[in-house]
């Protein structure tokens, strides 16, 4: 016979340790190799583990309701020979003394049971486990983070050399590491320098740097596009018949708002562990202007119906072409969703990126009128179509929250009159 | 002509014996037979009355030369191993570190401690107490690695109004040589650029200081220019010249004999971190004697303390950073 | 202090009655300025502890008498040596003023209670680890030798406790084999804190000590101030003399606790009954009443006088400044372009 150890799985990447939320087995009970003897349970699942093999638990080294790292002994499970030779631990020591195997055992502290959270109060599944020892790191290795390559990791001294510069990581990221698990060192990165100052460089302008501030923001988070076809016909017929006539973006700008107020969660943001909700319904839209985008904001759209909202628009237009919108019109902040129209520039599929501000961002594709099917015609009949797009924080929306937002809208603008 | 760092420290004792009247030099057989390692050698017969022989009574020796002060004296005391000094640890920590400050009255007293390891000298005669005693305020501990230093060092400690620990290394006493005796040497505080370099700092002292040296020479051959600071001084410490090194590496290896508890690698990293973190492109290393007493076996000394080879591999994983 | 007259016609006779008279007027200042101290401590005034003499004043006074500071000799006293500080030339103010934390003291507020001292004056400021101050005696009268200062002594004061310590051996071994001119009163009063004798040593008397030393020895009945003065006076001629070190023990009882924190539980009140177990300061007074050498109005004045001085002493003290940490130094080193200055942190 052979005792071997039953040890906790490696429960997915990243995950370093594991509750125990139930022991099924005994002392002396007989397993299979396919049995679950333990549920474990991480930040993302409920799972069962299985022992390597058949045999016979010899002792259980672990206590319900507590956390133990992934490569932890629960227990050991006494083999037939074997099973032992199947699995090529033969040579582990036998247990005709009955003293513990860990006191036989080398010392290997993966293999020593190590409580990650305090010991509960309430001992209560009675099982001879020991008292817990001391928390040992479960993380070995490198100092620099293996999955370092390039600028991301920086030492004090990289940081301090950028804040002098006033250089961001994001500008390093041609620079390849030649440091521990591809890090840059200060070398790669004065050499970088070096070779920078032997190129032709002009000043990028303000609006371009706080274009570029503003993005390098927003992508600090994981961020998502989906699109899908919108019918523009009823809208474009609509428009035609109103005066003044109010821009398309302004209809879209007008329906996302619709939409929102119905439900603010979508545009909250999320920070720590809560999600902050928008306090009013401020539309923001993109306007290109030399070197830049500017943005200036709505405030209270779902509280005003379209016509109301031309005049403005059309003001605030002009105004950010001329680069002259009002400060005040940015006081409140800069709104909680932003609707750009990059169908203006023939584009018909974009992945924008939102304001570091906003979670959302509503895209306009261009309008092109092909043939769509129709089931009660049985014919093609011309449709003016765009692909709109919802460009979102992962975090706070999903795949399939963001598609029935897009719906919602699309729906909306199905009737322009009600907006 | 050729001197040793051993003679150097005789001969810096002859010097002060004869310039200063006030200068005695008192400690076990250090008279007629001139020291256990003959630092003394010659000097009782030159200055009758003044190289005096002890009993084995390390706290006595410290108390006297303590009050002896008090009466103009500037003794010298010879430890006959550092280890021994800690038998003395209390009349040096507690009695001359603090008398200045309790009281306003200088207390100049130099101990010299033989310190370090050497071939077959075992758990208590291969000790480097420095730490220990850097640790205590109203105490300078200097710890030369070169003849010129030992020297010079050693004529300024006993000028030094302050108490001095004078930690002198028995495996440089014979190995180390110089042409001749300097005419003047950086002051007791600086530290000095034992070699110049740009992509790694050594920062060490004493006996380290050789061993890092051809630690680099077999980096040298690996395209790796290594620079090294010798403290001289492990209290006070240089540390601008310290951190000077760093902003020219930005990487930094401590290297000392002593046990690697706390000590002088610790203090110099804690300064590093603290005041030249932005000079850091890597963490600080530092490498020790093992955390067990000293061997007396040579094969087990050899790998107990640190050595150029042990340096160099300190070194080129320093330098993968 | 005022001379009391002294009614002795006999020159010889007149003389002891003079120092006799003395010797008990420095007793009576160190016991009125500790019970002053004790109770100033009491009061929250003093903080650290106080550390009290009563019992052994005699035998400290008796060292404390025989050495000269203007001839060059030097005292090495210990924590129950206030009578001896006294006699030996230290101010009372300096007292108060280091019990009270007084910058104006010799300690300027860096170190208290005990622990002063005056080392141009040959007044070591003990620290606390016993025995270590004897070397430091020691290195003062070899330093005396080595700059020509002929005919002056050393005396130091540690209790029975004390003679346990290595420092105690290896200074008085070194003394022995430099014959220097080294007084070493041992007070054994019969407690080291509660330790009993017993459990302290296993000779019979503490002067069999001087016998492995090679040194001179005396055994006295330090309760008794006659026996102390002359004792001391005669060790300091032959220490003078070139004799080489004294060893004196005094046999006595600590009537006090340990310091002013400790009740002396442990010392049973039989004790007090028993051999050396009387007050030295009660027993001296008697024996200026039977020799005629002082009245009961003389004392009475002597101490009215006294309580004036210790009064003064306090007040003044109490008065003035404490230490400033703003304007302390913060250096240990009296090399300025050595001090680490650097301690940025």
């Amino acid at each position: 016979m052979a005792l071997i150890p039953i040890q906790m799985p490696q429960l997915g990447e990243s995950i370093a340790e594991a509750v125990i939320v139930e022991i099924d087995i005994e002392v002396g009970q007989q397993v299979s190799a396919d049995q679950e003897i333990f549920q474990v349970e991480t930040n993302k699942a409920i799972m069962g583990v299985t022992p390597p093999t058949e045999g016979q638990i010899h002792k259980i080294e672990v206590l319900a309701d507590q956390s133990y790292p992934v490569g932890a002994t629960l227990g050991w499970l006494e083999i037939s020979e074997e099973n032992a030779e199947k699995l090529g631990v033969s040579d582990t020591p036998q247990d005709s003394t009955g003293s513990q195997p860990d006191e036989t055992k080398p010392t290997d502290a993966a293999q020593i049971p190590l409580p990650v959270t305090p010991a509960p109060s309430t001992a209560a599944t009675a099982t001879d486990a020991e008292q817990p020892l001391t928390v040992q790191p479960t993380v070995e290795g490198l100092p620099v983070p293996a999955t370092t390559t390039g600028a991301t990791y920086l030492s004090p001294r990289m940081k301090a050399r950028m804040d002098e510069l006033g250089l961001h990581a994001a500008d390093l990221s041609g620079i390849a590491g030649s440091g521990a698990a591809g890090r840059v060192t200060i070398e790669d990165f004065e050499r970088f320098i070096a070779e920078i100052d032997k190129k032709h460089r002009t000043a990028a302008s303000p609006m371009r740097i706080a274009v570029a501030d503003s993005m390098r923001r927003s992508w600090t988070r994981p961020l998502a596009t989906v699109g899908s076809p919108v019918r523009l016909d009823t809208l474009l017929d609509h428009r035609k018949t109103s005066l003044p006539k109010p821009g398309p973006t302004l209809y879209i700008i007008r329906a996302l708002a619709i939409a929102l107020a119905e439900n603010t969660a979508v545009a909250g943001r999320l920070v720590g562990k809560e999600i902050v909700h928008p306090d009013a319904i401020d539309i923001g839209f993109a306007v290109e202007v030399d070197d830049g985008v500017m943005v200036p904001v709505m405030r209270d759209v779902d509280k005003k119906p379209l016509s109301e909202l031309v005049e403005e628009y059309s003001a605030l237009v002009e105004q950010a072409r001329q680069r002259r919108v009002p400060s005040d019109n940015q006081k409140k902040g800069p709104g909680i969703a932003t609707v750009t129209n990059f169908g203006v520039f023939g584009i018909v599929w974009a992945t924008p990126i939102p304001l570091p501000e906003q979670n959302l961002v509503l895209g306009l594709g261009r309008g092109i009128k092909w043939p769509v099917w129709n089931e009660e015609q049985e014919k093609f009949l011309p449709a003016t179509e765009a692909v709109m797009t919802l460009s979102f924080d992962h975090r706070i929306l999903d795949g399939g929250a963001a598609g029935r937002l897009l719906s919602r809208i699309s729906d909306l603008l199905q009737e322009p009159a009600a907006l | 002509m050729s001197i040793t760092y051993l003679e150097a420290i005789q001969a810096a004792q002859d010097r002060a014996l004869a310039q200063n009247e006030s200068v005695y030099i008192y400690g076990q057989d250090v008279g007629s037979f001139g020291g256990a390692f003959k630092a003394t050698k010659n000097l009782a017969a030159k200055y009758p009355g003044r190289v005096i022989d002890a009993p084995i009574s390390e706290d006595a020796m410290v108390g006297s030369a303590i009050g002896a002060t008090a009466e103009g004296m500037r003794p010298v005391l010879e430890m006959q191993f550092a280890d021994f000094s800690t038998v003395a640890i209390n009349q040096i920590c507690n009695q001359a570190a603090t008398q200045f400050w309790r009281t306003g009255v200088p207390c100049p007293i130099t101990v010299r401690l033989p310190s370090g390891g050497t071939e077959g000298g075992g758990p208590f005669h291969s000790q480097s107490m420095e730490a220990i005693y850097a640790q205590y305020p109203g105490l300078i501990v200097l710890t030369p690695a070169t003849v010129e230093d030992a020297y010079s060092m050693l004529l300024e400690a006993i000028a030094i109004d302050d108490p001095v620990v004078f930690c002198e290394h028995k495996y440089l006493y014979y190995h180390l040589k110089a042409d001749q005796l300097p005419s003047k040497n950086l002051p007791v505080g600086k530290a000095r650029i034992a070699r110049a370099g740009k992509h790694a700092t050594v920062v060490t002292y004493s006996a380290m200081v050789h061993e890092a040296l051809r630690a680099a020479e077999a980096l040298e051959e690996e395209g790796w220019q290594i620079e090294i600071v010798d403290l001289r001084s492990v209290k006070p410490i240089d540390t601008d010249t310290v951190l000077a090194s760093v902003a020219r590496t930005g990487r930094l290896l401590c290297v000392s004999e002593a046990f690697p508890w706390g000590g002088v690698n610790a203090e110099v990293i804690a300064r590093v971190t603290a005041e030249g973190f932005h000079l850091l492109d890597a963490p600080p290393k530092r490498l020790n004697a093992k955390d067990t007493p000293i061997p007396f076996h040579p094969d087990l000394w050899k790998t107990h303390r640190p050595a150029s080879q042990s340096i160099a591999a300190s070194l080129r994983e320093l330098l993968r950073y | 202090m005022a001379e009391a007259d002294i009614k002795d016609t006999n020159p010889e006779s007149r003389d002891s009655a003079s120092k006799y008279q003395t010797a008990f007027r420095y007793m009576l200042l160190a016991r009125i300025f500790e019970e002053r101290a004790a109770s100033l401590y009491r009061a929250g005034k003093i903080m650290g502890g106080v550390f009290m003499g009563k019992g052994q004043e005699a035998f400290s006074v008796g060292l404390g008498l025989a050495l000269d500071h203007h001839r060059g000799d030097v005292y090495g006293p210990l924590i129950r040596d206030q009578a001896g500080r006294l006699a030996f030339g230290e101010p009372l103010i300096d007292a108060a003023r280091t019990y009270l934390g007084s910058v104006e003291g010799p300690m300027r507020a860096r170190d208290g209670n005990v622990h002063r001292g005056n080392i141009a004056m040959g007044l070591i400021p003990m620290i606390s680890h016993l025995g270590s101050h004897i070397s430091v005696v020691s290195g003062r009268l070899i330093g005396k030798r080595f700059t020509g200062q002929t005919g002056a002594i050393g005396g130091v004061c540690i209790g029975d406790g004390g003679t346990s310590t290595g420092a105690f051996h290896e200074a008085l071994n070194q003394a022995a084999v430099e014959k220097l001119p080294l007084i070493i009163a041992v007070a054994d009063n019969q407690f080291a804190y509660s330790t009993p004798t017993s459990r302290q040593f296993a000779c019979k008397d503490l002067v069999d000590k001087a016998i492995g030393y090679g040194i001179e020895g005396h055994s006295i009945d330090a309760t008794d101030l006659s026996l102390c003065l002359d004792t001391f006076e005669q060790a300091a001629t032959r220490a003078r003399d070139g004799q080489g070190p004294q060893l004196i023990i005094g046999h006595l009882l600590r009537l006090c606790g340990h310091g002013e924190h400790d009740d002396a539980c442990y010392i049973s009140a039989e004790k007090k009954q028993q051999a050396f177990g009387g007050d030295c300061l009660d027993l001296a007074r008697q024996q200026l009443i039977e020799q005629d050498w002082a009245s009961l109005t003389d004392i009475e004045q002597w101490t009215a006088k006294i309580q004036e001085e210790v009064e003064q002493a306090t007040s003044s003290a109490q008065r003035e400044p404490g230490p400033d940490p703003f304007q302390e130094s913060w250096q240990a080193l009296s090399t300025q372009r050595l001090a680490e200055g650097h301690t940025r942190a």
